[in-house]
């Protein structure tokens, strides 16, 4: 049984509880409208679902019970003693079906046809006013259909002969057929569903329990708080030996205590991939296209708020999908292709994103379509277009207001779909991939965090205080000594300007925009220049807040950190630069600093179009590719690709720990594996205060440190072939006139990850492998 | 909002009443006054915390405190009163500590930076005088009455009147 079925049955068996309660308690209180209601929404519910998962015979029944409660809540009919026991029997037969369903996961449809037939002729029979005479005697009915709360059995069809055709008519109700076993009296038939079925049908209820969503929230926090508690605690224990086990194990136990309160809130993305079936049946037989909808990976889990943000974007993918992707079907055959288009939702989770594949395989996209829409649309002038390359050109269907569709129909062709696809999926931290091979189809793809909750920042320093930079909007930093201070930054009539790589960009100071009353330098033409700028280093956080992209001046780094968002009060909100406060390892109070507003409230507008910025930072990554770090480890030197180096860190021998063989760093509980084939470790000795630089890079998704001895150079590598051949040579490059080799990264294994050994064993550590040895050559 | 409706009946009951009722007030000092803040609104009591600064917020925040696990705006009762920020260092450091009551108004929890706490006094409805005519219109806007005590006059603060929220809406 999938898991939407057994939540349906879980729901329902819920609603008709409910209902249950209600429908004794509407016997007393027959004009009680919030009763009707809610047996209402109850019986409601289930028929919306069960259309749904195609479970037809529950939804007629469910479906005519409907029209009746209808009736009753909207006050056109009252609720007398026949028309609570029609609805009790009503209820008895959801059940029946609820139960088949649980045993043989299918609703035995055509089963007790005409049992369920006599039971919608009721039903309808009851719809009209005064149709059942209200007499004494209908109490003995309403206790016989009771009763049909009943075992299943009693609605199979071996039992279920003729029963009388108005059951409920007192007159003609003598004692019910042998199917519907008699009540003893009406006291007893009060008592809800017989034990009989209950095992049953509480095997899927008893296993889980639902759970308020603020109480998750509420642990969640909590578990939050217990996260940096334990930071303060293995700081504060880190010297003293005898701590040690202990605060390791409370660390083990918080993060697994975090986990699995994370797990909690975590629902399976079926959740929203279930609606998908029925909107690309809608849609294509609107669009007269032949679709095939394959989904993957439904059991992948995400944050429930995070599911929740992700469903328009992905409404709106599958919709652009079947629009503009999937051909008709005689174009498809025209194309070789199956008139069938297929259209794939595919779900799974890398590293700490779950990622979100709509692909299609239809005719992707055009760039000179895009091309000549978007110069048509005024969204890019000729002559830039004419520069683009493809991959910018596709990065073109995010910008608010683009369509290719030839007619604005009612699926799409607004120009709002992409750039909302993208603005709500960057707004929950993610990020949109498109990729698209003319002919051949598209993908998108998006890539969401597990969680909310929490996200990478820099923390940073200005006013003597830390404040937190989200990662996401932060693309570069920049440095710039005390000594340079008077010459980088340049002024326009009080604005002030670095260039960076001979763009100008301009600078906020973070000191200033947050205390007016320091003196403001960009304010007074007159003193513009260095004047304002105190003698000391300073340190610039390039931005881009959508698209607007700035310099943010700060006057000191601290370390990146894995932040706990804690929402601020309302009083602090309206502010508006502040998007949130954390408690950091420290246990320092730290506030997050929101780029947008920031950016907003200084004034920076979007100066260029947004591609451009991202254009550069494309050719940007072009250039770090043929960039090398050159280092020196053991005797040899060695360059590490500059694209995949993240930092750089200097750090006493001791900090080094083992796993196996294997040296590693923890970073707040981040294990890092660090390749040590050239023996940097060894020739430190046994001192545990020697300094040590590992080099961390990017491999892929996971990081890894490279032992070095020295950081000698940053330089540009030219390709090497092979003479005669002219292949290129892969694994060296040519940096300052030496072949130099180059670390393969992907060949430092990964950790050992779900059987790290606890104890240090410093005893294997220099067994290093022979394919790591090669790795620095 | 029931809470809010018991303290206003609580503070408004007067010397009529036929039998004087006795309540329980955490008394708290500010300058040279001492105030008193009924205790069925207190949270707890934290000591000698250090709030952090919050540029640009309304004058009267007195910063954020971490909380159980929450990030809690806090009140200068200080900056309300219009003292001068006890111990507070030139560049508005958070070199200053303070005592914190965490308290809870119908819209929320909030802290209320004071110098220090005091005992719990238990006071009777009989000894309650509604604010002075003269007092002026923003002090009259925080205190709610003050009971007789032998030892002098407790000031009572309504922790309604105190929240952020409000005191911000006020401002506004």
């Amino acid at each position: 049984m999938d898991e939407l079925t057994r939540e349906f049955l879980i729901e329902s068996q819920e609603g008709l509880d409910r209902m249950e309660r209600c429908l004794t308690d509407l016997e007393e209180r027959p004009q009680d409208t919030e009763l009707l209601g809610e047996i209402f929404r109850s019986v409601h519910t289930i028929k919306g679902t069960t259309g749904f998962l195609g479970f037809k015979r529950l939804e007629k029944l469910a479906h005519t019970g409907e029209n009746l409660l209808g009736l009753l809540r909207d006050g056109k009919l009252s609720a007398n003693q026949p028309i609570i026991s029609g609805l009790l029997k009503l209820m008895d037969a959801l059940r029946g079906v609820l139960r088949t369903i649980e045993t043989h996961n299918h609703e035995g449809e055509g089963q007790d046809a005409h049992l369920d037939e006599q039971l919608i002729a009721l039903l309808v029979e009851l719809q009209r006013p005064g149709a059942v005479p209200v007499t004494v005697e209908s109490q003995v009915s309403i206790s016989a259909a009771r009763e049909t709360a009943a075992p299943e059995t009693h609605l199979s069809p071996a039992n279920a002969k003729p029963s009388p055709p108005a059951l409920l008519d007192s007159d003609t109700a003598p004692a019910p057929p042998a199917a519907f076993a008699i009540a003893a009296g009406p006291k007893q038939s009060a008592e809800p569903t017989p034990d009989a079925n209950k095992p049953k049908v509480g095997a899927a209820s008893d296993s889980t329990l639902r759970v308020d969503v603020v109480l998750l929230n509420r642990m969640m926090n909590l578990v939050g708080e217990l996260v940096l508690t334990r930071n303060q605690i293995l700081q504060a224990t880190a010297l003293d030996p005898s701590f040690t086990m202990l605060s390791r194990r409370l660390d083990m136990v918080t993060a697994d205590l975090r986990e699995s309160v994370m797990k909690a809130r975590m629902q399976p993305v079926s959740n929203v991939f279930s609606k998908f079936p029925r909107i690309v049946r809608d849609l294509s037989q609107m669009l007269h296209r032949k679709v095939r909808l394959v989904m993957e990976g439904q059991e992948t889990e995400l944050d429930k708020s995070l599911l929740e943000a992700i469903k328009d974007p992905l409404t709106h993918a599958v919709r652009n999908s079947l629009d503009h992707g999937i051909e008709m079907p005689d174009v498809r055959i025209a194309a070789g292709k199956d008139p069938e288009g297929t259209l794939k939702l595919r779900a799974y989770q890398e590293s700490s994103h779950v990622i979100i594949e709509v692909s299609d395989d239809g005719a992707g996209i055009g760039v000179e379509r895009v091309r000549s829409k978007a110069i048509e649309r005024g969204l890019i002038t000729a002559e830039r277009a004419a520069q683009l390359g493809e991959r910018e050109l596709l990065q073109l269907i995010f910008l608010p207001g683009f369509s290719t569709a030839e007619a604005v129909t009612n699926v799409s062709g607004r120009g709002v779909g992409m750039d909302v696809v993208r603005t709500n999926v960057e707004k929950i931290g993610g990020k949109v991939e498109l990729e698209s091979r003319a002919g051949n189809g598209t993908t998108l793809r998006l890539r969401i965090p597990l969680t909310l909750a929490i996200i990478p920042a820099l923390i940073v320093r200005s006013l003597s205080q830390s404040f937190a930079l989200p990662q996401g909007a932060l693309s570069e930093l920049v440095h710039i000594p005390a000594d340079r201070i008077a010459t980088a930054v340049e002024w326009i009539e009080g604005a002030p300007l670095y260039r960076l790589r001979g763009q100008l960009l301009p600078l906020i100071f973070l000191d200033r925009m947050l205390s007016p009353n320091m003196p403001k330098a960009t304010s007074n033409p007159s003193d513009s220049g260095l004047e304002g700028l105190p003698d000391r280093d300073h340190f610039v956080c390039v931005l881009d807040a959508d698209g607007r992209r700035f310099g943010l001046v700060v006057d000191g780094l601290a370390d990146p950190e894995e932040i706990v968002v804690k929402p601020l009060s309302a009083v602090l909100k309206t502010i508006g630069l502040y998007s949130g406060a954390t408690v950091l390892g420290s246990g320092v109070l730290a506030l997050i600093l929101d780029p947008g507003s920031i950016a907003t409230r200084a004034g920076v507008t979007m100066s260029r179009a947004e591609e451009q910025s991202d254009m550069e930072v494309e050719d940007e990554e072009d250039a770090m590719r043929s960039k090398f770090l050159l280092v020196e480890a053991g005797e040899r030197r060695a360059a590490v690709a500059l694209a995949d180096v993240i930092r750089i860190e200097r750090l006493p021998m001791h900090r080094v720990e083992y796993v196996g063989y294997r040296p590693v760093l923890n970073f707040q509980g981040h294990l890092l594996p660090i390749e040590d084939s050239a023996g940097v470790f060894a020739a430190a000795g046994g001192d545990p205060e020697a300094q040590i630089i590992v080099v961390v890079c990017r491999e892929g998704n996971r990081q890894v440190g490279i032992a070095v001895s020295h950081v000698l150079d940053v330089a540009t590598g030219d390709e090497l072939r092979e003479a005669g051949s002219q292949h290129r040579a892969d694994g060296v490059t040519l940096l300052n006139e030496h072949v130099t080799g180059i670390v393969d990264l992907r060949a430092i294994p990964p950790l050992p990850v779900s059987s790290l050994s606890e104890e240090r064993q410093h005893t294997q550590w220099d067994q290093v492998s022979e394919e790591i040895a090669e790795t620095i050559a | 909002m029931s809470t809010k409706s018991v303290t206003k009946s609580s503070l408004a009951v007067h010397k009529q009443a036929s039998a004087p009722v006795l309540l329980e007030m955490c008394s708290v000092r500010v300058g040279s006054t001492l105030f008193g803040l009924p205790i069925t609104h207190i949270l707890e009591i934290v000591g000698h915390t250090c709030p952090q600064d919050v540029p640009l917020a309304p004058e009267f925040v007195g910063g954020l405190v971490h909380y159980r696990g929450d990030v809690l705006t806090t009140v200068s009762l200080r900056q309300l009163l219009g003292l001068s920020r006890q111990n507070a260092n030139a560049k508005g450091g958070n070199v200053s500590s303070h005592d914190i009551i965490v308290l809870e108004s119908s819209a929320g929890c909030f802290g209320l930076l004071v110098d220090s706490v005091g005992e719990v006094l238990t006071v009777s409805s009989s000894d309650h005088e509604l604010n002075p005519s003269t007092l002026d219109a923003h002090r009259s806007a925080l205190f709610a009455g003050a009971y007789k005590l032998q030892q002098g006059l407790l000031v009572m603060l309504d922790p309604e009147r105190l929240d952020p929220m409000h005191l911000g809406a006020v401002a506004a």
